[in-house]
């Protein structure tokens, strides 16, 4: 357990470190908060929608079938230190195994789970494009509403 | 087989030992807090170069100090937290970012004597030791445990932003960063197969003096761990993370002043850790010749000479390689990383038990590499069945 | 003396992870006290000795099972609306009742019937001469090789549920709905663009 007493006190002192960083910068730092500084960025657009809520579901797909890889992964670690004394036997196991994994990522990829980008939409029209769409929609969109008049980051 | 561990914490544990450890836990902090300010001139300076430019120039000699400089006036800088913010993650989050950068270096051996014999052992004040911060039975193990807790400064930064580009950028970046972990991973258990030990000094003493694993694994791991690294640490050419041109500033979007800094910070010390980590697996650590005077200093710059490489390296990349599209970058992790690292892993295991069991090896390798040709027919099946069906569901739209 | 400190400190992250996981009203808040408790038990785990158990509990658990339910907890927006009247599963809050009585009663039942012996709950014998890795692959690739190989039929299983549960996803589609599911941008529109009118976008999200 000795060993990982280096560990902790490095954990200690970067923690001390941020914290301290933190600190200083609450002491040296101005405070001039305003609304258009604490909305969130939009390239200066007022924003009109919210963070997207939902998203592609192959992000969760990735982070169920890293589950898996990862735990075949560290099952690789105590054989690759003894495989020397497991001889042919051992080999045979870890290929009985990855044979196993590897066929569930022959199944994955087959199905498209791991295709990205989108499905091209062939013959449809794009929303984006619409007749209804027009400079006045855009612009009225980019406006300064929302915004109190005379603040003073537009006006600088 | 060797096992591992400070011959320091070992035994009984007194004052001065504390002090050491205290000792050493200052210097390496220092190290790679002063390797990273030069780091950020370092690439600058390398970036600018290759760019025809000059880079900084203005504060110290050749520019060094800028970073001090930038350093200092960020603590001058306003810090501000959005009004949609999830207040306390957002504070944190540069702190999970930076804190596994520092724990990985702890187990980074610096310096030492690997040569025949030793095992890169010193004595400080009648006190043996090794020449890095720790040694957990566990090294590598320790590595790839920082590596998916980083994760979580990127995923809780963006999300806790309560602002679109930030949390595209951070769910871009969590699942890259997670998918090329699977790679990395499996391209260090080849470094444990043919080293014996998951201890970091164990894992240079394997190598020293000249057997690199570099080529003892046969390159390929290497590759395959540069490639992963270099996404893993989210930089060019596999920086979608922040690709400015449509995210903004990815997760870092709403930061500012020194919660700013620390990301920034934290990007270029993951920068010199990965580095670092890469010479200890790869290329031998601090073992080399020695030639005049102590040993270990060799072994000091020796491992400086060879981080400088591969820092050189991450910045080149930079210079040189437009940045992947995100369906590339997915493909080129789980299509060609992930199946090649494996198929590699199998055939050295194939050929290191042959070599126990006294078969021939080129029978070993033959057969190996036959399964491995069959398997990636497989694998092209596969890939075309699923382009089949895509173009199917494209027609049906 | 240091034992006891490294068990008290642990074990104190351990249950204040956990009572936050209860008690956090904030479902990401929750998954970070989760991971606070799989921290504590890692190292719990390390002072058992076993080193290489606690590595997998961070990397393993920490590294991908708390990622994916932050995932699916951040980008599914759960942590916006939701309603506490609504019961999903029908009888749930009553098992899950029954469930805790029964479990805190037998964690009382063995702390009132047995004496708590201090000992290393490790079932094998620990060599301290050799790496904990070593030893445990040992035992895994020679007495347990059954486990280990279901272990990669499990995986097997987790896969395909993962990929079959993805494509029931989209309704109303005949074509593979692990594509279907995907909006043309890939991020940023509704799931169906074409039922909301660009135009219309501004009045919706009001």
């Amino acid at each position: 357990m000795g060993q990982y007493l280096p560990v902790v006190a490095m954990l200690v002192l970067a923690v001390v470190f941020a914290i301290l960083s933190f600190a200083a910068s609450k002491l040296l730092a101005p405070r001039r908060p305003s609304a258009a500084k604490s909305s969130p960025y939009e390239c200066g657009i007022v924003p009109s929608q919210e963070p997207p809520e939902r998203f592609p579901v192959r992000f969760y797909l990735v982070a169920m079938i890293f589950i898996v890889f990862d735990i075949e992964i560290i099952f690789m670690y105590p054989y690759a230190v003894i495989y020397r004394d497991l001889g042919a036997f051992g080999l045979v196991e870890v290929l009985t195994f990855a044979i196993a994994v590897f066929a569930s990522f022959v199944y994955l990829i087959a199905n498209g789970a791991l295709d990205w980008g989108p499905a091209k939409r062939l013959g449809r029209r794009d929303p984006q494009m619409s007749a209804t769409r027009t400079t006045t929609s855009t612009v009225r969109r980019v406006g300064l509403e929302g915004r109190p008049a005379g603040d003073e980051e537009v006006a600088a | 087989m060797i096992f591992a561990g400070d011959p320091l914490l070992s035994g009984h544990i007194d004052l001065a030992v504390v002090a050491i450890v205290v000792l050493k836990t200052v210097l390496t902090f220092a190290l790679l807090l002063v390797g990273t300010m030069f780091m950020v001139w370092f690439e600058r300076k390398v970036v600018g170069d290759l760019q025809n430019r000059i880079g900084p120039n203005r504060a110290g000699p050749f520019g060094l100090l800028q970073t001090l400089a930038d350093g200092v006036k960020v603590f001058f800088k306003e810090d501000l937290i959005p009004e949609q913010a999830d207040r306390v993650i957002f504070k944190y989050a540069p702190l999970l970012s930076m804190v596994p950068a520092f724990i990985t270096f702890a187990v980074v051996p610096i310096a030492g004597d690997f040569r025949h014999g030793h095992s890169g052992v010193v004595s400080i004040f009648g006190h043996r030791t090794l020449l890095q911060l720790a040694d957990p039975p566990i090294g590598v193990l320790l590595v790839l445990a920082m590596s998916s807790i980083a994760v979580y400064g990127v995923m809780l930064a963006g999300w806790s932003s309560g602002s679109k580009y930030p949390l595209l950028g951070s769910v871009r970046a969590s699942a890259q960063m997670v998918s090329y972990e699977a790679a990395l991973g499996l391209s260090v258990v080849a470094v444990v197969l043919v080293s014996g030990t998951l201890s970091t000094s164990g894992i240079v003493s394997a190598q020293a003096p000249w057997k690199w694993n570099l080529w003892v694994t046969g390159v390929v791991p290497f590759v395959i761990f540069l490639i992963s690294g270099t996404a893993e640490l989210n930089r060019p050419p596999f920086d979608l993370v922040e690709a400015e041109q449509e995210l903004v500033g990815g997760y870092q979007t709403e930061y500012s002043g020194i919660r700013f800094a620390l990301f920034y910070l934290a990007e270029f010390m993951n920068t010199i850790t990965m580095s670092a980590i890469i010479v200890t697996l790869f290329l031998g650590g601090p073992s080399g010749p020695v030639i005049l005077g102590p040993a270990w200093i060799w072994g000091l710059i020796w491992f400086l000479l060879k981080l400088l490489i591969f820092l050189f390296v991450f910045v080149w990349f930079r210079a040189t390689l437009p940045r992947f599209r995100y369906d590339q970058l997915m493909d080129l992790g789980w299509k060609a990383l992930i199946p090649l690292s494996l198929g590699w892993l199998l055939l050295l295991t194939a050929v290191r038990v042959g070599d126990v069991e006294g078969w021939n090896p080129f029978l070993v390798t033959m057969v190996g590499a036959v399964v491995l040709v069959a398997a990636y027919g497989l694998l092209v099946l596969a890939m075309r069945a699923a382009r089949r069906n895509r173009q199917l569901a494209e027609e049906l739209l | 003396m240091v034992p006891i400190i490294v068990f008290v400190v642990a074990a104190a992250i351990c249950v204040a992870g956990a009572l936050g996981v209860v008690l956090n009203r904030n479902p990401v808040h929750s998954a970070l006290s989760l991971v606070a408790t799989l921290f504590g038990v890692a190292v719990l785990f390390i002072a058992q000795d076993a080193q290489f158990l606690a590595a997998v509990q961070v990397i393993v658990y920490a590294g991908a099972i708390v990622v994916l339910f932050l995932f699916v907890i951040m980008l599914l927006g759960v942590d916006r609306a939701e309603n506490l009247e609504s019961e999903p599963l029908t009888g749930q809050r009553p098992a899950a009742l029954v469930a805790g009585l029964l479990i805190g009663g037998g964690l009382i039942a063995v702390l009132v019937a047995s004496t708590i012996t201090g000992k290393h709950s490790s079932g094998a014998k620990v060599d301290p001469a050799q790496a904990n890795v070593n030893q445990i692959g040992r035992l895994l690739f020679t007495d347990h090789l059954w486990a280990f190989e279901i272990t990669s039929v499990l995986l097997v299983i987790a896969v395909v549920g993962a990929v079959v549960l993805a494509r029931r996803g989209a309704p109303g589609s005949g074509a593979d709905a692990v594509d279907a599911g995907i909006p043309a941008d890939d991020f940023g529109e509704p799931a169906s663009p074409d039922t909301v009118p660009p135009n219309d976008v501004e009045e919706t999200v009001r």
